[in-house]
């Protein structure tokens, strides 16, 4: 192939793949810029990364022995999340983050330290989390959650919402959940199925504060619809957001056999 | 005796508090009890996923020893007014943090007294 005709397929291609089809200015369905909520500005998760506090027991934070969560998981993983916890009894739960390989993924997204930025527009709504750093995106342009056959699993997985008011709703599907042992909702060893459909209702509960409820369904791995709430509180005006390069100066790699979090000197060299 | 080596173990103070931030990886492995020690700045490494405070520490026989002393993210240190000068490299520093349980020379920081009085980070233990 020519360079030419190379080049005239690669447009033709973007040209079918990426041809606006009518600004979203156009559109009707969509909830134009003046009707949106104003989430404008940054946010920072009220709580600890306990994922699921309201059914927490035992005391301290998600890497404390004793600390864990009662979602209404069936017997299997139940199971899978006590051999979890014992693992992080230990100290030998591997985080999978700790290596920077991998994005948090949702619902984790929605459980993170640091600080957040909530996009609204009338197209697409980003959530964008510093730490990490993690980006999910939820269309609100109308279209629809794509089929089973067309998701693949992916850590965010997909998601489309719609606005009743000042509250968006979005829902959830194509997560690949704990099927290659790489995605976890928080320390405890928390996980959820590549079955989790997730419906969640976001919305501002007074000038500083917001609060996303989600719904999570899994057939595979709950027996009954979960609800957790998480909280965000406004960030001081102002504030610089940064990018946060993971693999920068990671000091602290897994042991992927062990689960054992090594740190290394300011030479590269073990320290243990 | 020419040692500027200086340690105290205050393994039955608890913290009661202290909310370091180690977003990245488990704070797991480090004693809830604080250490304090006294040495000279090799190197403040303001970076991600966590900040370094590298410290040599010599002993009464003069050996030295280097400290890696963990903090928070510069994300969220720069927002509380820490920068990259804030450690100068040479000068004298003690430094109180939560050590590693397995002895190794590490430790989540705490709080720190620069040469001059300054204090960084939490230093009283009310």
């Amino acid at each position: 192939m020519t360079t030419r005709s190379l080049a005239t397929g690669v447009a033709l291609f973007a040209g079918l793949v990426f041809a606006p089809a009518g600004s979203y200015a156009q559109n009707s369905a969509l909830t134009p810029f003046d009707k949106l909520p104003d989430w404008s500005g940054t946010w920072a998760m009220t709580g600890g990364t306990v994922f699921d506090r309201a059914t927490q027991t035992g005391k301290g934070g998600s890497i404390d022995p004793g600390v864990r969560e009662h979602p209404p998981y069936n017997e299997i993983y139940e199971k899978k999340y006590a051999e979890h916890l014992k693992l992080r009894d230990a100290d030998r739960y591997p985080d999978v983050q700790t290596n920077c390989g991998v994005p948090s993924g949702f619902p984790r997204i929605l459980n993170l330290p640091d600080a957040y930025e909530f996009v609204v527009r009338p197209d697409v709504f980003y959530i964008i989390a510093e730490n990490g750093g993690n980006t999910m995106r939820v269309y609100t342009d109308g279209r629809k959650l794509p089929g089973k056959e067309d998701t693949w699993g992916t850590y965010t997985g997909v998601s489309v919402g719609h606005w009743e008011g000042d509250t968006l709703v979005w829902e959830t599907v194509g997560l690949k959940g704990d099927r290659d042992n790489d995605s976890i909702l928080d320390r405890t060893g928390l996980v959820i199925s590549d079955e989790a459909r997730i419906t969640t209702r976001m919305r501002k509960i007074d000038g500083q504060t917001l609060e996303a409820r989600m719904t999570i369904e899994d057939p595979k791995a709950l027996t009954k619809p979960w609800n957790v709430t998480k909280q965000f509180k406004k960030g001081k005006p102002g504030l610089f957001l940064y990018d946060y390069g993971c693999a920068e100066n990671n000091r602290n790699p897994v042991d992927p056999a062990t689960g054992q979090t090594h740190t290394l000197g300011s030479d590269g060299k073990l320290i243990k | 005796m020419k040692s500027a080596f200086k340690v105290s173990f205050a393994a039955l103070v608890v913290a009661v508090g202290i909310q370091t931030a180690l977003a990245h990886h488990s704070s797991a492995g480090f004693s809830e009890g604080t250490r304090v020690v006294s040495g000279t700045i090799k190197e403040f490494q303001f970076r991600n996923p966590h900040s370094w405070i590298q410290v040599n520490v010599a002993d009464e026989s003069g050996k030295v020893t280097e400290w890696s002393v963990e903090w928070g993210s510069p994300n969220q240190l720069g927002r509380d007014g820490i920068r990259p000068s804030t450690f100068p490299t040479g000068t004298q520093i003690t430094i109180k943090l939560r050590p590693d349980l397995s002895g190794h020379p590490i430790g989540i920081f705490v709080g720190a007294k620069m040469s001059d009085g300054k204090i960084i980070g939490k230093w009283s233990d009310e």
